[in-house]
């Protein structure tokens, strides 16, 4: 059974559809990722218009994040404070973003820097997760546990305009936070990815948060950088495809619940070690579609037509 | 059910006998409706021609059936190597290419016919016949005639794979030696709009008599309602689709909240 997409213009597999939202769900709940980095690439793959691929992609990341941080903000491990600080330099950096993203679409560069910003992240998010799991699964095998430094001091508590964070036990400067929300605002609004891959180890390393906070707040300000990208694409781009964007939203959430279940159930490593080789499946395809010649190397797109 | 109207069509062409020739047509479609199940449709045009009343009635008459779609503006795009990437490059804008175009004859028509009347645009393999200056078309920085065929050819190839570009002979019946009926395959890959339907009554070489007349294609049902709010609405649109996302996540995590409880 297959469903016309209104914005792509194409009809689709339902059930491929449902499928592809319901394992990146999964994948996105058991390990705290936006999954944005795996769905526009396969939607991409599928046939849909780059550009509405990446619009329903944080369309659908601002319902998986919902869900996600409720879950985290009952628990009590989100800190809003830092999740708003984060957000004044994401909104600034989605603006930037689908700015950008447009000039792309005009000059016809849109799809080949998709590609490469693509190749480039997927390729290092699969490495380090191959690498990370390799090790601990190493490790365990070895009955070694790795000794973690609680607490961080570095140029981060130096800068100005410092701000207290109760819930993260930090007294650091707002501009590191900023200038991270800025990057994943633009990364945002360019690859329909909600960033939580990059803003993660971000908020380890640079800003010394406690790793039980690390999920649930960027969770949280990923709802609004999302949210925001969407309305910014529904209004420039048109590309947001409302019925495409609901079958993945569906899905997904059902996916990621289930998801959250199976992280208390199995064991991490081996499943991100999976992870990481599908990643890195998605980068190989996508360097090949850029490096083979194409067996047509003309391409055509409409840019005016009567409606 | 067409054949009254085929008897019809022939009591008027026999009114028409006293003329040198005659073309009447008639189609049983003024619109056509794409919805999300549109999977294409047989457009059926039909007629009745006679030659030449002084003579008997003679098959080297040949009918022609022309389709074109809505006009609109494309941007042709080449990939080039750069360092071993393949990247887009050199780009020519053609506007006001039809977005559907058909072709269809009772017998082969020789390029050179259509130039001199000038139908078709499918003249692929005659790119030197065309009058570049007839086209409107931007062609940036490309000087070449040669590169300016390539790009040419690349709109049409590209337009016959998407199966809205097509030049077919012999997919018109003749029944009883003056009238005619072909069905013109309407794939879902059309654009909407106004469409014409040009038939051209062809004796000895010449365009002996010519009809025209148009039909619509129109996109129907809740995909074109959400695809004309989403262009109209473009804020309350990415609000609603927000508004759905909200309430999906929200409601996803209480629903499983209270699964995980029991």
């Amino acid at each position: 059974m297959s469903i016309y997409l209104p914005i792509a213009e194409l009809s689709v597999n339902i059930f491929l559809l449902l499928s592809l939202g319901g394992v990146v769900g999964f994948l996105s709940g058991m390990f705290g990722l936006g999954g944005g980095f795996l769905m526009t690439p396969i939607l991409i793959f599928m046939g849909i218009p780059t550009n509405v691929a990446v619009a329903t992609s944080a369309n659908q990341i601002v319902a998986s994040s919902i869900s996600g941080t409720i879950g985290y903000w009952r628990q009590g491990l989100v800190d809003f404070k830092m999740g708003g600080v984060l957000l004044i330099g994401s909104f600034f950096g989605s603006i930037l973003g689908v700015w950008i993203f447009s000039k792309l679409v005009a000059l016809g560069q849109i799809d080949t820097v998709i590609s490469i910003l693509y190749f480039s992240l997927l390729t290092s998010i699969g490495m380090i997760m191959l690498i990370e799991s390799s090790q601990v699964i190493r490790d365990r095998v070895r009955r070694k546990t790795v000794k973690r430094k609680i607490h961080y001091h570095n140029w981060a508590h130096k800068l100005p305009f410092k701000i207290k964070f109760y819930k993260s036990k930090l007294y650091i400067s707002a501009i590191p936070p900023i200038i991270i929300g800025f990057v994943i605002g633009i990364l945002s609004a360019t690859m329909g990815i909600g960033g939580t891959f990059i803003l993660i180890p971000a908020m380890i390393y640079f800003l010394g948060m406690p790793t039980s906070k690390v999920i649930g707040t960027s969770l949280f300000q990923i709802i609004f950088v999302t949210a925001l990208v969407t309305l910014l694409h529904a209004t420039t781009t048109f590309a947001v495809d409302a019925v495409l964007a609901f079958f993945l939203i569906i899905s997904s959430v059902i996916g990621a619940q289930v998801g959250v279940l199976a992280a208390n159930k199995l064991r991490g490593e081996e499943i991100r070690a999976l992870l990481a080789i599908i990643v890195l499946g998605v980068a190989t395809k996508i360097a090949l579609d850029l490096l083979v010649e194409p067996n047509e190397i003309f391409n055509i797109s409409v840019i005016r037509a009567l409606f | 059910m067409n054949l009254r109207i085929f008897f019809f069509i022939k009591l008027l062409v026999l009114a028409f006998i006293s003329s040198a020739s005659a073309l009447v047509i008639g189609s049983d479609e003024e619109e056509i409706y794409i919805d999300a199940n549109f999977s294409g449709k047989n457009l059926l045009v039909f007629g009745a021609f006679y030659s030449d009343p002084s003579q008997a009635r003679d098959y080297k008459s040949d009918i022609l059936i022309e389709v074109v779609g809505p006009s609109e503006d494309v941007v042709i795009r080449k990939k080039e190597s750069f360092f071993g990437f393949w990247l887009n490059s050199k780009s020519v804008e053609f506007n006001d290419v039809p977005g559907f175009y058909y072709l269809s004859s009772t017998n082969e028509i020789t390029n050179e016919f259509l130039n001199e009347n000038n139908i078709g645009l499918l003249n692929k393999k005659d790119t030197q016949l065309i009058d570049w200056s007839a086209l409107n078309i931007d062609w940036g920085n490309i000087r070449n005639e040669k590169d300016k065929e390539s790009f040419y050819d690349a709109l049409i190839r590209t337009k016959e794979i998407e199966d809205v570009y097509r030049k077919v002979n012999g997919k018109i019946d003749i029944i009883d030696g003056n009238l005619f009926r072909s069905y013109i395959e309407i794939p879902n890959t059309v654009p909407v709009g106004q469409y014409k339907v040009n038939l051209y009554l062809i004796i000895d070489n010449k365009i002996s008599n010519e009809y025209s007349y148009n039909f619509m294609v129109t996109r129907v049902g809740i995909e074109e309602a959400i695809y004309s709010f989403s262009k109209n609405y473009p804020l309350i649109y990415g609000l609603i689709s927000l508004l759905i996302a909200i309430l999906i996540g929200w409601s996803g995590a209480e629903v499983f909240k209270r699964f995980r409880k029991v």
